[in-house]
Order: structure tokens, then sequence, then C-alpha cells
């Protein structure tokens, strides 16, 4: 497999993996806004500071009102981090990686992107904006069964797994961020009496509720769902689960040298973690931590297997777009 | 209910579908009277639905312009164009022909030049052809074969005879959109297609495939075969990223490419470098290997050349194929397939003046208005001029361009090429239309049934090219036979 391809393809699945879950963080929000009183003082601009876009959004907008943070959230096209403009890039990366994938992946794709461009206007109006995450989530559920129905275990579905297994580590640690920071403000005491809502929805948007319910079998606490999905190795979309899938892909994937050494040491750090004892600022900083081991195993990635001289596709698209 | 026949006129030229303004041809007839009953909301139907189709396929073009490149969707046109199968058989044997007797001259150029030392062509046209690559001179690529991959230009003209206009020997284009739009008329008119005999067209890619692995080195196996394109920015990526993924080679761009000091080619994979066998290369010989051609290029892969002299890897088209896809030397054809092959051609071509030479010259500046004045090297329908539907100041300024450098222009009569019925808003209307078959010569030779239908979409234009506003549609070569 060309290095280059693996390349794109490897952020092909980023890409995807990070537009459903922007899907899913938007629309599990809204949900949860609903559930609130109306004088909790709940701002939309959370969901920027989880994603880290606090500077893109104050340089783009000038009020934090929700039409605002949808819009950057999911449709403009000058956040690079938008639910549009990742999927722009995946549609880049697919479009060159044709040969690699079957047909009606990239005709899947592209239809979601032209959806996506033209639902625009949609995204101000809540009934529509529901519409449209529900078909951005089927679409990527989708894409994703067609790959596994018709691909063969083998390098480019290594990195396709890779890629995506990483991105969802990386999101499943934003959404619980919610959590956390939702519950550390100032004004959480009233909001704590409503914990276990947010953790009911923080466990729908990464589809756990069910597993959680009977798995864990407690009452829906904040520790046990941190927990839940940070440590268990089983539920797809739990921190441990993602990497154990990225050990898994890097050991099968050609010449993978000291980088299962990079995981082992981010699997001990997670193995080590004590939510119980740890006050919401600590597991906020853990979180943090989280991310920066993921985007240190990227970068390894990144030097093993891409194209170093060359310029990479997804770096190049996503200058142009800033 | 009105049909959308409605006021339909064949006018000064042949049409594709109709002998006159209410009679179909015989290989048409089944498909008039289908459309002859279908209303005005129906058809509209079917054009929303391949305009939808076309959209989610992502089938694209890109068009060079100020304002940066631009991905467009491919313009079609849902009617068919019809040709009878067995006058399809004399176009094919003559377009086999044709290739095999370009094959013969460009070995011939590049070996021992018999055809030149007996007079049969200035020797001047060659040594000042911009294709012509001293670098080749002594290669022999397998089956003596140099351009494996040819797009040969057809037209109609009123006295219903097809001509052939040029022969693309370089890097042509077009064979994906003939097969998409194969694949949008099916979902289009899937009733029409199951009560009509057309000639399937989708064993391309395996052809193409076939005939790839018959040029790799002798005593490779299973070659590696790729596909090199400039990248995403040029024109045809659609179609170089198409024809990988049908063919089940891999897409690589010069980059990806490395010559190791054994003068073999290598790809960069997750693995370390692997081996490359057969390269079918959509990037001009320019741009090829900037170690012999233009330094400049960083498309290309340095070595490329050496490789290739070696004898370890194919390259399709072979460098230097270009000579013969030269507007000048396209004058020679007729007389190259009776010197090689011993044969009348079995397809004319357009009469040809050559500027090179002072009479014809003379009668292609007095004739201007008349006559269509192409460059011998462009190809995209550029830096051309259509006498008839030129001003007189374009005219006057393109006699300027011809007499600086006659020896790049060729003058042609202009044809009453062929028009075929294109829906127009509600109604059919005629168009005027080429074709572009494709043809394959490895160890074997292959035509495709019928090939790529261009039209020009604006009312009364000639010019085809969809760079210049051109559309295209789905050819049928019908089997009358069994009915």
């Amino acid at each position: 497999m060309l290095s280059r391809s693996a390349e794109r393809i490897y952020w092909l699945a980023r890409y995807l993996e990070r537009t459903e879950n922007t899907a899913r963080l938007v629309s599990i929000y809204m949900n949860f806004l609903m559930d609130m009183p109306r004088d909790v003082q709940m701002g939309w601009v959370t969901l920027v500071h989880i994603i880290g876009g606090r500077d893109a959004f104050n340089k783009l907008y000038k009020s934090d009102t929700e039409r605002n943070v949808c819009l950057f959230l999911l449709t403009d096209l000058n956040n690079s981090a938008s639910l549009l403009s990742s999927l722009s890039f995946a549609r880049e990366n697919i479009r060159t990686s044709r040969e690699l994938l079957p047909d009606e992946a990239w005709e899947l794709v592209n239809e979601m992107y032209l959806f996506a461009k033209s639902g625009q206007d949609n995204i101000l109006n809540r009934r529509e904006r529901y519409l449209f995450l529900q078909h951005i989530i089927q679409q990527c559920q989708r894409f994703t069964g067609l790959l596994s129905g018709a691909m063969c275990k083998d390098n480019p579905y290594g990195f396709i797994r890779l890629g995506r297994s990483l991105e969802r580590a990386d999101m499943t640690t934003r959404i619980l961020d919610i959590g956390t920071l939702l519950l550390a403000e100032d004004r959480s005491n009233q909001i704590r009496q409503y914990e276990s809502i947010i953790w009911m929805n923080i466990l729908k948007s990464v589809s756990a509720l069910l597993m959680y319910r009977q798995q864990v079998r407690s009452r829906i606490k904040g520790h046990d769902v941190l927990t839940y999905l940070l440590k268990d190795t089983s539920l797809p979309r739990s921190v441990g689960c993602c990497i154990k899938e990225m050990v898994t892909c890097i050991n099968e994937l050609p010449n993978h040298n000291n980088l299962p050494e990079y995981l082992q040491v981010l699997e001990q750090y997670l193995n080590q973690i004590k939510i119980n004892e740890s006050s919401q600022l600590q597991i906020h900083e853990i979180l943090d931590v989280i991310q920066k081991h993921l985007g240190e195993i990227n970068n390894q990635i990144c030097q093993h297997w891409f194209l170093v001289n060359g310029q990479p596709l997804a770096s190049s698209a996503q200058q142009e777009n800033s | 209910m009105t049909s959308i026949w409605n006021n339909y006129q064949v006018e000064n030229s042949c049409d594709e579908l109709m002998l006159s303004a209410n009679q179909p041809h015989m290989a048409s007839y089944g498909l008039c009277q289908y459309l002859d009953v279908l209303d005005k909301e129906s058809i509209k139907a079917r054009k929303t639905a391949a305009e939808h189709a076309i959209l989610e396929m992502g089938i694209s073009f890109t068009v060079y312009s100020d304002e940066g490149n631009i991905d467009r969707a491919w313009p079609f046109d849902i009617i068919p164009r019809i040709i009878e199968q067995q006058e399809w058989q004399g176009i094919e044997a003559g377009l086999k022909q044709r290739l095999k007797a370009l094959n013969c001259f460009i070995s011939d150029v590049y070996a021992e030049q018999t055809f030149i030392k007996e007079g049969f062509i200035p020797s001047d046209i060659i040594n000042t052809s911009k294709n012509f690559r001293k670098q080749c001179v002594g290669m022999r690529p397998r089956h003596d074969v140099w351009a494996n991959i040819c797009g040969t230009d057809l037209v109609r003209d009123k006295n219903g005879l097809m001509y052939v206009l040029e022969d693309n020997l370089r890097v042509p284009s077009g064979v994906s959109y003939m097969l998409e739009n194969r694949v949008i008329t099916k979902r289009v008119f899937p009733e029409l297609l199951q009560n009509i005999d057309v000639l399937p067209i989708d064993d391309y890619p395996v052809q193409l495939h076939e005939m790839l692995s018959s040029i790799a080195p002798e005593g490779v196996k299973q070659p590696q075969i790729v596909v090199l394109t400039p990248g995403i920015y040029n024109s045809a990526y659609f179609e170089h990223a198409y024809l990988a993924q049908q063919m089940g080679a891999r897409l690589v761009e010069g980059g990806d490419l490395v010559v190791q000091k054994d003068n073999c080619l290598y790809m960069r994979t997750v693995q370390g470098l692997e081996k490359v066998d057969v390269v079918y290369r959509r990037i001009d010989d320019d741009f090829l290997d900037p170690e012999v051609f233009r330094t400049d290029s960083c498309l290309g892969v340095p070595g490329l050349m050496r490789a290739w002299l070696a004898g370890n890897v194919a390259l399709a088209n072979a460098p230097g194929a270009g000579v013969a896809d030269d507007k000048v030397v396209y004058a020679y054809v007729p007389e190259m397939i009776r010197y090689y092959l011993n044969e009348e051609p079995i397809l004319p071509n357009v009469e040809t003046y050559l500027c090179s030479d002072p009479e014809q010259l003379e009668y292609v500046l007095a004739h201007l208005p008349e006559l269509v004045v192409k460059p011998a090297n462009e190809s995209g329908g550029y830096g051309m001029i259509v006498g008839p539907h030129a001003t007189a100041k374009e005219i006057a300024d393109f006699r300027k361009v011809i007499i600086a450098n006659p020896r790049n222009y060729i003058g042609q009569p202009t044809l009453a090429i062929s028009t075929s019925p294109t829906l127009c808003k509600d109604n059919l209307e005629p168009r005027h239309v080429d074709l572009r078959p494709f043809i394959l010569q490895g160890e074997n030779i292959f035509v495709t049934a019928g090939g790529l239908t261009r039209v020009a979409l604006r009312k009364g234009s000639l010019v085809v090219n969809s760079s210049q506003g051109g559309g295209s549609k789905d050819t049928w070569i019908i089997n009358m036979g069994g009915k």
C-alpha cells in the first residue's frame, strides 16, 4: 500500500469519525438543554470550549448565541473543525483514494457532503437541525457498515480502523468534558440537581446507555460513567476499547517497530487513573493528558508510515481553509 | 399531448437518429417511438434523475479559469446517439487499421526511417515536430507498439461518411465518461435497454488491464500496474482515479515513485519500496522525467526514462509516441496505411492544407473565412479558429499568427458535421456531435463498442470540447440482427 494512500485513508477515517461525533455532540447538547429548566443559565458556548475552538470562534463571531455556535460547529468552512469542513476534507481524501475503496463509499460520502452543504440554512431551526444531525449520523454509520462488509482485513482497512479509533477516543474524552465542565462551574449547585440527566445524555451520545445499564447496573452517577467510558475495554466508544483496537491495528500493520510502546504508556496511564479519588478539576486535567497522548501517537503514526517530505493532503487542505 | 419531437428539423447536415424531420433511421426507430409517447413531465423527470445521478456519483471534470480551478458536474444529454452495428463494424476495422499503421510509422521514425528516406514525408516535418523525442531513437517497446491507447475523433459529414478528424496518441481522455454515461442511461431508461440490443461497453477496464499486462517487461508474471496522475488539480483527475479503481491498479503521483541505482522503478509503500512493472502514465512527455525532459517538472519521476530505456518498466503510451499525434503528420496517415500495411484506408481523412507548404499556405490564407485552422500540437479545442463563425478582426489577427509560424498550422474545410437530437429545455433540437472511440493495442488490438459522443450544447456551435461548453451522450451500437 502506498504511503500516500495510507495517509489519505487514515485521515479519511479520522475526518468521518469527527463528522459523526460533532453531530452527536451538538445533537446531545440540544437534547440536554431541552431537559433543563429555563432559569438554569446554560450557554451553547460550552460546546466551543469542548472542541478547543474558543479563539477561532471569537475571531469569527461577536456573540455566544445558539445561532452562532451552531453555525461555527456545523457549517462554517472558516472553522476547520466544523462538521462541514471535516466532511469536505473527508470527501477530498476519498476522492483521491477511490482505487482502494468500494464504489459506494465515494458515492456515500459525496452524497453526504452535498446534503450537508445544502442544509446550511436548515440548521438554524432546532427541529430541522435535529433531522439534519440524525441524517449525518446515520450516513456515517452506513459508511462504517459498508466498509466492514466490503473490505478485506488488510492494510487499507487497518489504517481506517486506526484513524477511526484514535479520533473516537479523542472525541469521547471531549464529550466527557461536557460533564466535568458543566459541573465544575460556579453556578453548578443548581445544575448538580440534574447531574444524572447530564450523564445519561452523555451515555446516549456515545450509544452506551443500554450497555451501561446492562454492565454497570448502578444508578447513573458521574464517577461510574467516567470510569466506564474511560476504562472499559469492550464498549466500542470507550477510550480503553479504542486504545485496545489501536494496539491490534498497529501490531497487524507492517514495520510498526516501537510504536506499540507509545500505546503501552497510554494504557498504563489509563489503568492508574482513580476517578473516585479525583476532583472535577483533576478529571478535566486527566482528560487533557489523554488528549495529549493521543496527539503524540498521531505524530508517531505519521512519521512512521506517511510521506514526511511530501505535502500531506490533509494538512494542506486545512491550511487553505484557515 | 404535444410530443417533444415537435418542430424537430433536420437541417443542412446529416442527423444521427433521423432521416428527415419525421422519419427515424431503422436503428433508432425503437428509441424514437419510445420518446414519442413520453410526455414533457416524464422526460423532465428523467433528466432530473440523470442530473442527480451525476452529482451523487461525483462525475466531474475540472475547468481551469481565472478564479481558480472549479470542479464542474459533467454535462450530459440523456438522449443517446445511435449507430447501426453493420456500419460500426466497418468503422471498427478502419480504426484498427489506422492505429496499426500509426504504430508502424512511430517504430520506423525511431529506427530506420524508411518512410522518410523513401520520400513519403519531408524529414523536416519530423525534425521540427515538438513531439519527436531524440532520446527514444533505437528503443523497441514490446510488440513494437508505441501508442497503446488511442482516442480517435470521428465526424460525419453531409454526405453521410465518417471522417477521421484527429488521432490522439498522447494521453487521450474521456473513456471514463463513456463508461459512466452508460451507467446513468441504465438508471434513467432501464426499460429501453431491456428491449433494444445495445452492445455492452463495460469490459473496457478489463481490456485495458489485459493490454497493460501484455506490455510488461518479459518474464514478469503478475505485473504491478500503476496509473500515474499529475494530481487532483488535473482536469482529468476523475478519470485517472476511476480507471485505477476499475482496474484494481494503484493510482500514484510522481512523489510516490523512485528510480533506484538498478534502473528499476519502485513505489513508496508502508512496507517499503515495491517494484513497478507497468505505468499507465497520464502525464505529458515534457513532464515525465526531469532528468531528460523539462527539468522544472515536479510531476514526473527522475530517472524514469533510464528505467524505460533499460527495459525494466513499460510506459503506456511510450514516450515519443506523440510524434504521430501532430496535425501535420495526420495528413500523411492514408499514405502510411498503404505503405506499411499495403491496404487502402477504410476511413478517410478530412482534406488538409499544410501551412508549411507555401502553395497550400497561400490557399489557406485566401480562404480563411471558409476554413477551420488548427495548431498542429494543441488539444482541447484551444488556439483554433472556425472561419465561418469568426469575425473579420479575429480572422485578420489569426492570419498574423499563422504567418508567424506556418509549420504549426493546418487548414481544413469546415465540415457540416452531423447533428443528433438533444434535449434543450422541453424540446428536442439538433446539436452537432462527434465521436471518440478508444482503441487499445498491445499484444492484441481492441476497439470500444462505440465511444464517447461529444455534443456542442450551444445552438449552431461546432466545438464539442468539454472545456468549451460541450457535453456528452451515451452512444449505442445497435444490433438489428436478432429483432
